[in-house]
């Protein structure tokens, strides 16, 4: 019983694995990370210049000036006041700074701030300055006074904000890739999910097509011949994970050590991580095990494809809804996808981001989606028994629902 | 204890009945000709044996009892329906499917080695399936079929798409394994293969079994009383025996001068022979007048 699912499995995996299409396919991902990386590096080190910044004050507004924030140390800028605009020009034209602002005598009243340069200063300076800027507004009209101020630049992008019941921190820079990462798995498995059962369903038809399946049922049991298949096809997948996995931890180290700011925080919420994978791996099995059934349903290859559309389009409308989602992401219409059985990872994974999802709903979503898996395994072994000797004749849902045994 | 015995199995499709009521036994060792017309329900009897089907009705045993997973081991099946894996290699392919009949890797291996020398197939094991020719697949899906030892052998149209050459390579590979103590359950149309081949017969029509049992015992049911008769110069009158004319029914043969002799009741064969040679007649050709296989076949369907 055990050999034949293992055979069945492994032929299923040499089948698709082996194939050029497939190995470009496996390849493709990381070389897009990898060029990913690589181009937001070169974009980021263009942007970069941590030659000093002159300004010249004749607002009086930095005439004790509060630092700036502690923000991307690797790329801070030194920030040099000047008496006038005309020593200014002449240290920009030295060499001695990248540009200078001129705060406008009266920036009170009209908010002017100018800036000169030669050449396009860089990212970190100009929002260094306006970071210098901003701390000293607040130092110098904030009813909080300048201990705070100065206690705000010292902590620089450094503030937690924590939800009330402390179940979600989220650092004042925006969600951090830790907490991201559970979105990317939904991501992942979505893909995979697509990119896979397609495999399995293609894998039912061709036997179909080929009239290999009568031949295959007199070999083995209707159980081990998609036990086998949803095998082989979980096992290309681990396949693809395991590359993409280790390409993605190899991109991240070194985006990581490249000052990549987005990646510098890479501490996981491990329960939005298993809550993921727990949604994850039924909603997996329910997509195979579909795929097989319409596979065993349907007459011939060529109509695999638009089989396969419907069940795409359901899995992805979580995207088409993302606005609504992230919004209101404890509304009712968010709530119902978290639930629904084709929608519920990605929409529970981006909650995730701008909510706690409460844990009853996670552990329910988790149960529907296993017993939908169920459902779908036993839909799929039934197909394929009504389903496997029909030539040229599709198997209509009705009949699949209320037929007898074969 | 039977090879296959089939017991008044009935199946039905919605509203089309496949079969209706058939009976019979495949004795181990034999090899076991179904027939009957198109539809007549063959493949759903042999599906239903092999357990792809459930009978609404009757019941079947396989080996000594019901079909079972290992059973399946020690069946060879090939369909009417051809199928090999077209994408990939000859001998992966087979090596494949036989590895899902539990047969060693290693000795799979080995015994393919010799079958593809046999069907003149080595030469091409590493090709795609469906870069070879459609009497190729045909041969490569018989060695499929035995790759693995199989104590029964169901096969549906076995020499279809095979030249005169292969189907006696066939027929050959047939009688062997026969006479290794392999059954054969055989469906075909070719009823000249049948009478080479077979030892005993089920005729299907309509789903029903028609006509049972071994070749010769029906072939005398049908025979009728008459008798073939040739001899050097013109065969004599014999009384009580009436000389059948060409064109008439049942016809009588005359070609190369031979002579189908209607016997008249209480006349018997041993009689007319006695009186054809006491009137002087050269007799160079004296036998039972048996009907062939096709006859048989075009009498009972059309009945």
């Amino acid at each position: 019983m055990i050999s034949k699912l293992w055979r069945i499995a492994r032929h299923e995996y040499e089948r698709n694995v082996f194939k050029r299409s497939f190995v470009l396919a496996l390849l493709s991902v990381p070389l897009m990370i990898a060029v990913i990386v690589g181009v937001g590096f070169f974009m980021a080190s263009r942007e970069v210049n941590n030659t000093p910044l002159g300004y010249v004050d004749h607002a009086g507004l930095l005439a004790n000036p509060i630092p700036a924030p502690l923000a991307g140390s690797a790329n801070r800028v030194d920030l040099i006041p000047f008496d006038g605009e005309a020593a200014a020009r002449t240290a920009l034209e030295a060499g001695d700074i990248q540009a200078y602002y001129v705060v406008a005598a009266h920036y009170f009243s009209t908010r002017r701030v100018d800036l000169y340069y030669l050449k396009a200063p860089g990212n970190n300076a100009t929002r260094q300055f306006y970071d210098f800027m901003q701390i000293n507004l607040l130092a110098g009209r904030s009813s909080l006074g300048a201990d705070v101020a100065r206690q705000a630049a010292l902590l620089g992008d450094k503030v937690t904000v924590r939800s009330l019941d402390g179940s979600r921190h989220v650092p004042s820079g925006g969600p951090t890739f830790g907490i991201i990462m559970p979105l990317l798995i939904g991501f992942t498995f979505v893909f995979l999910l697509l990119m896979n059962s397609g495999y399995l369903m293609q894998a039912v038809v061709d036997e179909k097509e080929n009239r290999t399946i009568e031949v295959l049922v007199t070999s083995a049991s209707p159980t081990q011949l998609i036990g086998g298949k949803v095998l082989g096809v979980v096992a290309i997948s681990f396949t693809q994970l395991a590359v993409w996995t280790i390409t993605s931890i190899l991109a991240v180290a070194v985006a990581h050590h490249l000052g990549i700011d987005w990646l510098q925080d890479l501490s996981l919420d491990w329960g939005t991580v298993l809550a993921a994978a727990g949604l994850a791996i039924p909603a997996y099995v329910m997509a195979c095990a579909l795929m097989a059934a319409a596979g065993a349903m349907i007459v011939s290859a060529h109509e695999s494809q638009a089989a396969g559309m419907p069940f795409a389009v359901l899995h992805l409308a979580p995207l088409y809804l993302a606005w609504a989602i992230v919004m209101t992401p404890n509304a009712l219409l968010p709530t119902i996808l978290s639930f629904l059985p084709f929608t519920t990872l990605l929409t529970v994974t981006l909650r995730n981001i701008f909510t706690a999802v409460p844990a009853w709903q996670v552990a329910a979503a988790i149960a529907v989606q296993a017993a939908c898996a169920v459902g779908a395994i036993w839909l799929a072994g039934r197909a394929f028994r009504l389903g496997m000797l029909r030539y040229g004749r599709r198997l209509r849902l009705r009949e699949l629902l209320r037929e007898g045994p074969p | 204890m039977h090879a296959v015995s089939v017991s008044h199995i009935a199946k039905s499709f919605g509203a089309t009945h496949a079969i209706l009521d058939v009976s019979f036994d495949v004795g181990r060792g034999e090899i076991f000709g179904l027939l009957g017309p198109n539809g007549a329900g063959k493949t759903t009897t042999i599906r239903t044996i092999l357990d792809i089907f459930k009978p609404d009705r009757g019941q079947v045993s396989v080996m000594g009892g019901p079909m079972t997973e290992q059973k399946k081991d020690r069946i060879g099946y090939m369909p009417e329906e051809r199928g090999l894996y077209q994408d990939i290699p000859l001998d992966r392919c087979l090596l494949y499917l036989a590895s899902l009949k539990g047969v060693p890797d290693a000795e799979a291996r080995r015994r393919l080695e010799g079958y593809l020398e046999r069907f003149d197939l080595a030469a091409h094991r590493r090709k795609k399936v469906k870069e070879l020719s459609k009497g190729m697949q045909q041969k490569a899906q018989i060695i499929n079929t035995i790759l693995h030892r199989p104590e029964l052998i169901i096969i549906d149209e076995p020499f279809a798409a095979l030249d005169p050459v292969n189907t006696q390579l066939v027929k050959d590979l047939i009688r062997e394994l026969r006479d290794q103590g392999v059954t054969i359950l055989m469906s075909t149309h070719q009823m000249h293969q049948v009478e080479e081949l077979c030892d005993r017969i089920l005729l299907i029509n309509d789903g029903r079994d028609v006509l049972y049992g071994s070749l010769d015992e029906i072939r005398r049911r049908y025979s009728g009383r008459a008798i073939l008769a040739r001899a050097a110069g013109d065969l004599p009158d014999v009384p009580g025996a009436v000389r059948l004319l060409p064109g008439a029914e049942p016809p009588a043969r005359a070609g190369n001068g031979t002579v189908k002799l209607a016997l008249s009741d209480g006349i018997t064969p041993q009689a007319v022979l006695w009186s054809l040679l006491s009137q002087g007649a050269a007799v160079e050709e004296f036998q039972i007048a048996v009907p062939t296989l096709d006859e048989i076949f075009i009498q009972v369907v059309i009945a």
